[in-house]
């Protein structure tokens, strides 16, 4: 391989003080990127330039309230702002399609929501006026374009296009499912389903496959896809009390997670994780080869891991509360240090902080109860600002006054959570607030353009 | 402008602007932001083994699909001989990669990192047959009035390694017009910067490289993060064996 173009090209004015002075400017641009974004979204996101400016929640409609359709709401979070912690737009969609999770496109001009009961994608362009999205385009063909997958889950930014895990197919409305890629321009790409015991495709672990899915995430430079498990439509849809007291039900809830050879897109191994893992969050440092997720059923932490041989391995780190049957942990999120992973608790509607400094061994540092009812918490890249939103699904949030549904923001300094701002979503006839993304007037370079500060 | 084998045309194009002054403070905010870019490219150099940005062994050529992203679209260009030319005329008939660039960006890991990637790229077809005559590299300016013909063929000459090796081309659109319709059927984003003295360039975009087919359709799409010359290289050799499969049938 010959000398990289970029060295030859300054190999006449290479000298110590320029090298060194080219990693201050290394650092100066780092510090730039890096000064505050959400932790949790996709590496090949362009990213924040500051502070985060709005909040969008998707929001679930309630029928009787307000239009009773689901929308995407953006709340002011400018500090100073005279509109600080207002609900500033409100956008909405047609009808009610569970409104779930979604994300950006890498260049962060479109904002993807998916609805999980319609199976239908609402794109909205947030990048002409971020304060005020626009719907641009409804995919609702979803079924029948990728093949049978539905329950699109939320939409994770790659390179030119977007990746779609699901939750269900259209055969039988269960369990297993697909991972689907669209391009930026909303055109349907490909379809990979999860494997099974009957379609293994070679995976390791094929013994445990069950096809299940619900998060996909990737750590670029391992080449690594990671992908969890929920259940199927038929649960989801249907009524939580109902769902609990059907033991024929419970019994078809995920119990696995996939390593994926990313680029290739194909499966390699097939862990047991008990208990419907969710959420999975790779940690930001150049050698942090792991991953956190929490089961909900298991009230439990898992770490995937590369261990000394480079082979990735699953295991159990840490209870997550010692109340009896579990507390429903739901969401999580690392912080960019990867030191502190807040766990939010839909049972008992507290985020739980735990030390993760040690991934292997997990300390619970901190809890705070955040209302009757908690589900998603997304937080700043500096980790001074989290906001928490509280619908799990239409049918399984609580009931009478403990049907809270709400926006809170709160202040972290690493040790206590202090509230920043409250928004009431049923007192203003919104709706059940969901999932968090943040926006902004200024976005930057790509997180990947820069190295680790770690 | 001069350009000087081995020299630093390239880098002058960038760093003394039009004018070729003395080098201000902005100067050498670029020339640092092109240090960073060199130290990270080094770290990718040898596409052999692994390294800490790309720390994995890349699946191997033909075991793995790439699916038809969309087709290419086509458009009215101007080469660095200064004469037009259709983009498709530069995609038919060989496995092409599509680097949309421009030569002041000195963003670490950006331009200079793709066409760094590209250089090397190049060097692996030297001395591949199947790569020299199947493969062809294409570096497409969206900096129209700046990256002149001349400018263009200046950073030519500097960033090719080789004489021989696979076709690459340089050009821009030919009008501002058809940039504007390049850049939105390949999802191009490029913004003006609120300071044109950014010491990463005018210019903020998405790093946008695409591998397309003989047959003039994306398979795929690359950027920060998945611009791993080993990739890059197995994609190329996976499109080429699915193109004997074809024949055999």
């Amino acid at each position: 391989m010959k000398t990289p173009l970029i060295n030859r090209l300054h190999t006449a004015t290479f000298s110590p003080a320029i090298f060194c002075a080219a990693l201050v400017c290394t650092l100066v641009f780092s510090a730039n990127v890096l000064r505050a974004d959400e932790t949790c979204s996709s590496p090949y996101l362009a990213r924040i330039d500051g502070q985060e400016e709005f909040v969008y929640v998707w929001t679930l409609g309630v029928e009787g309230m307000g239009d009773g359709s689901d929308k995407l709401v953006t709340v002011d979070v400018k500090p100073g702002s005279s509109s600080y912690g207002k609900v500033v737009s409100s956008s909405s969609v047609d009808g009610r399609n569970e409104a779930h999770h979604g994300g950006f496109t890498d260049d962060r001009r479109q904002l993807w929501l998916a609805g999980l009961e319609s199976s239908r994608v609402f794109i909205f362009d947030v990048h002409t006026d971020p304060a005020k999205p626009k719907l641009t385009k409804t995919i609702d063909n979803f079924a029948e374009t990728t093949g049978g997958a539905v329950g699109p889950h939320g939409a994770y930014a790659l390179p030119g296009r977007v990746l779609i895990p699901c939750l269900s197919n259209a055969k039988d409305k269960g369990g297993k499912t697909a991972l689907v890629e669209y391009g930026n321009d909303g055109n349907y790409i490909t379809t990979h389903w999860l494997p099974t015991k009957e379609n293994a495709r070679g995976v390791s672990g094929a013994e445990f496959a069950d096809g299940y899915g619900y998060d996909a995430r990737v750590l670029p430079r391992k080449n690594a896809l990671l992908t969890s498990s929920f259940t199927g439509w038929k649960n989801y849809t249907m009524d939580f009390g109902k769902l609990t007291a059907d033991p024929e039900a419970m019994k078809h809830f995920g119990n696995t997670m996939v390593m994926w050879d990313f680029h290739a897109r194909q499966p390699k191994k097939v862990f047991q994780v008990l208990g419907a893992p969710l959420e999975i969050r790779w940690a930001w440092g150049d050698k942090h080869n792991y991953a956190f997720t929490a089961t909900a059923l298991g009230s439990k932490l898992w770490l995937v891991y590369a261990d000394d041989r480079g082979e990735w391995q699953a295991k159990e780190v840490a209870p997550i509360s010692d109340v009896k049957g579990g507390v429903l942990p739901v969401d999580i999120s690392i912080s960019s240090d990867d030191k502190t992973l807040f766990v939010d608790c839909f049972g008992d509607g507290k985020c739980r902080v735990f030390d993760v400094s040690d991934p292997q061994k997990p300390k619970q540092i901190y809890e705070k109860q955040i209302g009757k009812q908690v589900n998603m918490v997304s937080q700043s890249w500096d980790g001074k600002r989290l906001y928490f939103t509280t619908s799990l699904l239409a049918r399984w949030d609580k009931q009478g006054a403990d049907n809270e549904q709400f926006l809170r923001g709160y202040a972290w300094d690493g040790k206590e959570l202090k509230p920043a701002f409250d928004l009431d979503f049923t007192a203003l006839k919104l709706g059940r607030p969901h999932h968090m993304l943040f926006g902004s007037t200024k976005i930057g370079a790509n997180r990947t353009t820069v190295a680790s500060i770690h | 402008m001069m350009s000087h084998r081995g020299g630093t045309s390239a880098v002058s194009s960038q760093v003394f602007g039009r004018d070729g002054a003395r080098p201000s403070n902005r100067v050498w905010l670029v020339t640092l932001a092109i240090f960073c870019a060199g130290i990270m490219l080094t770290l990718a150099e040898n596409n052999s083994s692994r390294d800490s940005d790309y720390d994995y062994d890349p699946p191997a050529a033909g075991s793995y699909n790439l699916p038809v992203i969309k087709p290419a679209a086509d458009g009215a260009l101007l080469d660095s001989n200064n004469k037009s030319v259709q983009l498709r005329d530069l995609t038919r008939g060989r496995i092409t990669l599509l680097s949309f660039i421009y030569t002041r960006c000195a963003a670490p890991k950006a331009c200079p990192y793709a066409t760094g990637v590209l250089t090397q790229i190049h060097d692996l077809s030297v001395d591949d047959k199947a790569l020299t005559k199947s493969m062809r590299l294409v570096s497409l300016s969206f900096d129209p009035e700046y990256d002149t013909p001349q400018r263009l063929a200046a950073y030519s000459d500097n960033v090719r390694d080789q004489k021989s090796g696979c076709e690459w081309s340089f050009a821009t659109a030919k009008s501002r017009a058809e940039l504007e319709k390049l850049l939105a059927a390949y999802d191009q984003t490029v913004d003006k910067r609120q300071n044109p003295a950014d010491p990463q360039g005018p210019l903020y975009h998405t790093l946008r490289v695409f591998l397309i087919d003989r047959e003039s359709r994306i398979r795929n799409i690359y950027s920060s993060g998945t611009l791993d010359p080993r990739l890059v290289v197995a994609d190329v050799k996976t499109l080429l064996l699915e193109n004997a499969r074809v024949s055999k049938q």
